[in-house]
């Protein structure tokens, strides 16, 4: 057991902190809490590409750094800290270039690797319908081959970005034999969003921000040679995709601005003369908050040093994404109880303390809890692969 | 960074698992939570055989002198089984307070001993309510003729009965509330002790009064009006050991816990199958998972000679709820037999509870936490 940083280690969370430090100084691009869902700069990912702190956990042979899994976490948590803008290329570092790494082609790969380093295309995932949530088995939305191309029929929704993306990441449809076992009947088909025949609506969410989309397909043609891994392995692949999507730190780091909030105002507003937080149950309250989130932080670097051994943290992944949104949760509403009638102000109002963030990371929470797989579907696969239980 | 065992570690776990499954099995701990000794001293010989009383004492006290890491991993396994014994007075409590701060004269006297077996120590550091902190201390040490007069009472000292010497923290006097640690004769005139029928036994834990005891200068524990500062620094160690107590507690809990559903028939399939049941498992399981982390990080970074306030505080705040709340979930998805004498979950649940209270529940550790961050 060694539970240090090495060295470099150490030397490249020093200098991704003095980068974004001096990136914030500038004011040129926006810093914000819960940036991974909310904003989208081209520019500022391609500052980071530069640094070559895109893709630093691909091997060399791609264009990464041949870095650890434990390289990217470093990375992510002062990013995601600074509530740097990092929309952009975040799918293209976290799972698509991973995913296109493990079973694309060799045209994907020269397609599209370069390009994410240096943060010039941006991706969707295009996974989830109206009648296939939870149930992702249930997909509808249909690639049947016609010559050289697959003809896209259906809809797909809460696709996040899916109006600023260049690609996206779908999972298709592509046996309709009744016969065929749901898990061997679809395809992973990499999609540009300006194809014809695309339409995309956007979904305000109940925070009133327009982050997620419907996307429409009406006879879109796209070639075959976008087809990601095999035909019929697109449900499998997907499932080792998304431990990549859940075995990081962004769920327990995205509201790490309205926790420092929260501290800073509890420090620094007096009632009766004391400040809230020598109150007995405020304070014990932050410092139990504070315990959940070193907690969750040792886990999340527990369940990095696994993928660096090689491990596909199935049930491990899931565990630590479950207790990073439901402490995000559990952070935005006891940051408005602390804050008062102040944690009802969202952002944009005159009297909003802390640009309205905590007020807003409430609203944002009933999310945080679904997106990615809800907790109880992540309960399911824990149950089922992390537990010895007779499931039957 | 890595969070690997090593090997060694390994085998060191492998064999204490063995050992307690075989030497110390339910039916015993049944046995000692009512005996009048209230632990076994035919297993205290063969754990001091193993070198497991002197793990963490130097090799010139006849100990092994290992990394706090390896006896973190044996608190681990005492406590998946549940086992009484005076184990973490004599070892920790009593080994590190000497090792650390005492003279050699008072080294020598005891270390060996304790690495033989052939010395129980036990420490009385809180006070009449039983409540923590440099100010609950409810012994009072006066001059006389050259030696000390301690008087006073204290809530709750493990093993009082059996042991040689008591580490009594005492203040200086009624005004100077700086504490001096005193090493106690087990058996010396004016000291009773009186057993306390506890949730977790009947004659392990003592309620103890010191009348005029008299002790001689020599038996200071290091610098007078230091005492203090010297449970302040073991400090993480104890609570560091507790963590991994719980922490195998709670994993024998899981493990007991799945086998029953498993095994337990109801609306024809296995109580397992039912997904509410699953997910009440998987809550447990996180507690568990996480928890781990959470102590073996505590302990890896006392063994690394880090500051380790903060990482033990967290640990004992997080791992005692989390064993007290895996008993709470085992016990509903379990049913009635987990409520009754013969099934083994009570000695669990029971340990969980003393476990959390012992040393100062999650949130008298969480004011360290909270300290640190300037709250």
């Amino acid at each position: 057991m060694d539970l240090r940083l090495t060295e470099a280690q150490s030397r490249l969370q020093k200098d991704i902190r003095a980068f974004l430090e001096s990136m914030k100084k500038k004011g040129e691009y926006p810093f914000t809490n819960d940036s991974l869902q909310l904003v989208f700069s081209p520019e500022f990912s391609q500052k980071l590409a530069e640094k070559g702190w895109i893709g630093i956990a691909w091997p060399k042979e791609f264009g990464g750094q041949g870095a650890g899994y434990l390289e990217r976490c470093i990375i992510l948590e002062e990013l995601l800290k600074s509530g740097a803008p990092v929309g952009y290329h975040y799918l293209a570092d976290r799972q698509v270039g991973p995913g296109i790494i493990h079973f694309g082609s060799d045209f994907l790969k020269n397609e599209f690797l370069q390009k994410m380093l240096n943060a010039q295309v941006s991706f969707c995932l295009l996974f989830s319908e109206p009648n296939a949530g939870s149930d992702l088995a249930a997909c509808e939305t249909s690639a049947v081959e016609e010559g050289d191309y697959f003809i896209l029929n259906g809809q797909k929704t809460w696709t996040s970005h899916g109006h600023s993306a260049d690609y996206g990441w779908g999972l298709m449809r592509t046996s309709f034999d009744s016969k065929t076992p749901k898990h061997n009947a679809f395809s992973e088909i990499l999609i540009n969003m300006k194809t014809p025949g695309i339409t995309i609506r956007p979904v305000i969410n109940m925070v009133g921000l327009h982050s997620f989309n419907e996307v429409f397909f009406d006879n879109v043609k796209i070639h075959q040679k976008y087809l990601i891994g095999k035909k019929g392995n697109g449900f499998r692949q997907i499932m080792t995709n998304l431990v990549y999507e859940r075995a990081t730190i962004d769920r327990l780091i995205q509201n790490y601005s309205a926790k420092e909030a929260l501290f800073e105002y509890a420090k620094t507003t007096e009632k009766d003369g004391v400040p809230l937080s020598k109150d007995p149950i405020i304070r014990d309250s932050l410092a139990k908050l504070e315990v959940e989130f070193q907690v969750g932080r040792k886990y999340i670097y527990y369940v990095t040093t696994l993928l660096d051994d090689g491990k596909i943290p199935d049930y491990e992944a899931a565990i630590g994404k479950n207790f990073c949104t439901l402490f995000e949760a559990k952070l935005s509403d006891l940051a408005t109880n602390i804050m008062g009638l102040h944690g009802l102000i969202m952002p944009d109002s005159p009297k909003a303390l802390f640009k309205g963030i905590v007020a807003e990371s409430y609203l944002m929470s009933p999310s945080y809890t679904l997106q990615g797989g809800s907790v109880e579907i992540l309960k399911n696969i824990i149950a089922k692969r992390g537990l010895k239980l007779s499931l039957k | 960074m890595n969070f690997n065992f090593s090997k060694d570690q390994i085998i060191l776990r492998k064999s204490a698992r063995e050992f307690i499954k075989k030497e110390v099995p339910a039916s015993l701990v049944r046995e000692l939570i009512v005996d009048e000794k209230g632990y076994s001293s035919k297993v205290w010989k063969k754990m001091a055989e193993l070198g497991w009383l002197g793990i963490a004492i130097d090799e010139e006290f006849g100990g092994i002198g290992a990394d706090f890491m390896d006896l973190a991993i044996l608190f681990e396994e005492l406590g998946r089984g549940a086992v009484p014994s005076p184990f973490f007075s004599t070892v920790l409590m009593g080994g590190f307070l000497l090792q650390n701060h005492a003279s050699e004269e008072l080294k020598n006297r005891y270390l060996p001993k304790i690495v033989e077996g052939e010395s129980i120590i036990t420490a009385a550091i809180s006070g009449e309510k039983g409540f923590y902190g440099k100010n609950q201390v409810g012994i009072t040490a006066k001059k006389s003729n050259g030696n000390y007069l301690l008087n006073g009472s204290v809530l709750f000292v493990s093993y009082a009965n059996v042991s040689d010497m008591i580490i009594c923290a005492a203040k200086m006097d009624s005004v100077n509330t700086d504490i001096t640690l005193f090493a106690v004769d087990g058996k010396v005139k004016g000291l009773t002790a009186t057993p306390l029928k506890t949730i977790f036994g009947n004659y392990i834990d003592y309620s103890i009064t010191l009348d005029n005891v008299m002790v001689s200068p020599e038996m200071i524990i290091g610098e007078q009006c230091k005492g203090w500062d010297y449970i302040e620094k073991i400090w993480p160690l104890i609570i560091a050991a507790q963590s991994c107590e719980c922490v195998g507690g709670m994993q024998k809990v899981m493990d007991m816990t799945r086998d029953y559903l498993n095994g337990r028939i109801q609306f024809g399939k296995p109580l397992s199958a039912l997904q509410i049941v699953q997910h009440m498992c998987v809550d447990m399981f996180a507690k568990v998972e996480t928890s781990k982390l959470t102590a073996h990080s505590a302990a890896w970074s006392i063994s690394e000679g880090l500051d380790s306030e903060n990482e033990a505080a967290i640990a004992k705040s997080w791992c005692a709820e989390a064993y007290k709340d895996v008993t709470k979930i085992a016990h509903q998805v379990t049913g009635a037999i987990g409520f009754t004498e013969e099934y083994d979950l009570h000695l669990y649940t029971k340990s969980a509870k003393k476990l959390e209270l012992l040393f100062g529940d999650g949130a008298y550790q969480r004011k360290v936490v909270a300290d640190k961050l300037g709250l």
